[in-house]
């Protein structure tokens, strides 16, 4: 017997798991719907080329299409993961002809694999019936915004929830860790501002930036003169931009890659 | 086994992505708000109106009532070539950078027409029959058939509903070819969707066929399964 097809029965018991029928086609109904309610094309009416399609992928990626994103991903692995440790399941995968690391790989293909292509799949659809010609002419942007509103919170928190599931091994408290970590983050964006406004420094936001970067394209498109600071706050260049959104993936990589390290070396159950 | 349970799924979820779309088509479109016009069309001249940006999402229904035949042409610029089109008018006519952002079309128009005329008065007595003619008109149509989005056959009633491809700047312009004054009556709704219909609702029907022949046989294995245990 290969590889594929342990891997295979993994993947599909993990999806079974993840997405019991119909949370997955729930899901993908108003994801669905949901591009078409919250993308707004009349609002940018007075905005062209990169800034348009920035916006309009910035808006799906808003409150709440992306909030319900993260809540199913920090589910999917906290979930599917910690209640698999719970309840012993694992002790039944680990004796699968597989290493460990595909095991997590199958987990988390599902976890957030499916979702992350669900999402994208169904907004980059919808936004190439609603505005074909700004997916067809920026699709670099569109990437580019999609990553950087991906890295953080989404993938920077299922790493974080990843970690904290395999060393709690308890799926509720990790959950609402992941969650008070989203609040939270959400807290420091704001607060980011705040001490960037009053003290006129960009430090606050470059710092945020690598965590969140996300901060870093929006100010490409939009330098900070533009909502009220000093002109001169911050203006990345789009290598900068790059360098940031790098530096951002650097760290998801760095969670996931201790979560597969612990997973595969230190795990005890 | 796995593989139809796979395939199910994915059946299932492109079944729930169709009926979406389904849902965005069946919406109905609703009518915000309504603006009219009512103004006399000189002999073999035009007249022009700016009736805002529009996208996929915002519409409007047009309707053009006249005391006699006249032909009306909608035109839609997207916002790139808009401002294209506004530079070029601000290099020919330096003046008109700030005021006259409404009239770019028959601005433009009337330069390509007539090359080497300064900036003309639009309303003014002197140059009003040069800037609002006919001929004006289908020189510049000709010339730029590309922004033409609706052109129906000359008469004194019509009616219609658009929604542009993209976001567009649009232009109502009715022209009058006869000998005699012409009483043009124009309203215009706004109207709003959630998706464009005619390009949602051949992927709903797509998606809904390909995920129902995906998802049967999972639900058929799904039910003797139920039914066995």
């Amino acid at each position: 017997m290969g590889k594929g097809r342990p891997f295979l029965e993994i993947f599909t018991y993990a999806l079974d798991e993840d997405y019991r029928f119909p949370i997955l086609e729930i899901f993908a109904f108003f994801f669905a719907l949901g591009t078409f309610v919250f993308v707004d094309l009349g609002a940018y009416s007075g905005q062209t080329g990169e800034a348009l399609a920035y916006n309009l992928v910035s808006t799906l990626c808003g409150f709440p299409l992306l909030f319900i994103f993260v809540v199913l991903i920090l589910k999917n692995v906290a979930y599917g993961l910690g209640g698999d440790l719970e309840k012993g399941v694992m002790q039944t995968l680990f004796s699968y002809p597989l290493k460990r690391r595909y095991i997590l790989t199958a987990k988390l293909l599902s976890g957030l694999g499916i979702a992350l292509l669900l999402l994208l799949g169904i907004q980059i659809f919808g936004l190439f019936l609603l505005a074909p010609d700004v997916i067809l002419t920026y699709p670099s942007t569109v990437f580019l915004t999609y990553a950087a509103q991906l890295c953080s919170p989404a993938l920077l928190l299922a790493g974080l929830v990843l970690l904290l599931t395999l060393r709690l091994k308890r799926a509720g408290l990790a959950l609402v860790i992941g969650v008070v970590l989203l609040f939270a983050g959400l807290v420091v964006s704001g607060l980011v501002y705040s001490i960037a406004y009053g003290t006129g420094s960009d430090v606050a936001l470059k710092i945020w930036a690598v965590i969140n970067p996300n901060l870093a394209l929006q100010t490409y498109y939009y330098p900070m003169g533009a909502v009220g600071f000093a002109s001169e706050t911050w203006v990345p260049s789009f290598s900068e931009v790059l360098l940031y959104l790098g530096a951002g993936y650097l760290i998801v990589a760095a969670i996931f890659v201790v979560g597969y390290v612990y997973f595969e070396r230190r795990l005890e159950i | 086994m796995r593989w139809v349970t796979l395939l199910g799924r994915i059946g299932t979820v492109i079944l729930a992505i169709g009926l979406a779309l389904l849902v965005a088509w069946l919406i109905p479109s609703g009518s915000s708000s309504w603006s009219g016009v009512s103004q006399p069309v000189e002999p073999e001249q035009y007249m022009i109106s700016e009736l805002g940006v529009y996208s996929p999402q915002t519409a409007f229904r047009i309707s053009v009532e006249a005391s006699d035949n006249v032909r009306v042409y909608l035109l839609g610029l997207s916002l790139v070539e808009f401002d294209n089109w506004r530079t070029q008018v601000v290099e020919a006519y330096p003046d008109s950078a700030t005021i006259f952002h409404p009239y770019t079309v028959p601005l433009l128009f009337f330069h390509e027409a007539y090359p080497e005329q300064p900036f003309p008065d639009l309303f003014g007595p002197q140059t009003q029959n040069m800037v609002w003619n006919v001929t004006v008109l289908d020189k510049g149509l000709e010339t730029h058939p590309e922004i033409i989005l609706w052109d129906p056959p000359p008469s004194s009633s019509f009616s219609h509903e658009l929604f542009p491809a993209d976001v567009l700047h649009i232009w109502v312009i009715v022209a009058n070819p006869s000998d005699g004054t012409v009483a043009v009556d124009t309203k215009v709704w706004d109207l709003t969707t959630l998706a464009p219909k005619e390009r949602v609702i051949r992927p709903a029907i797509l998606f809904i066929s390909i995920g129902i022949a995906l998802a049967i046989p999972w639900l058929i294995l799904r039910k003797v399964k139920k039914s066995t245990f």
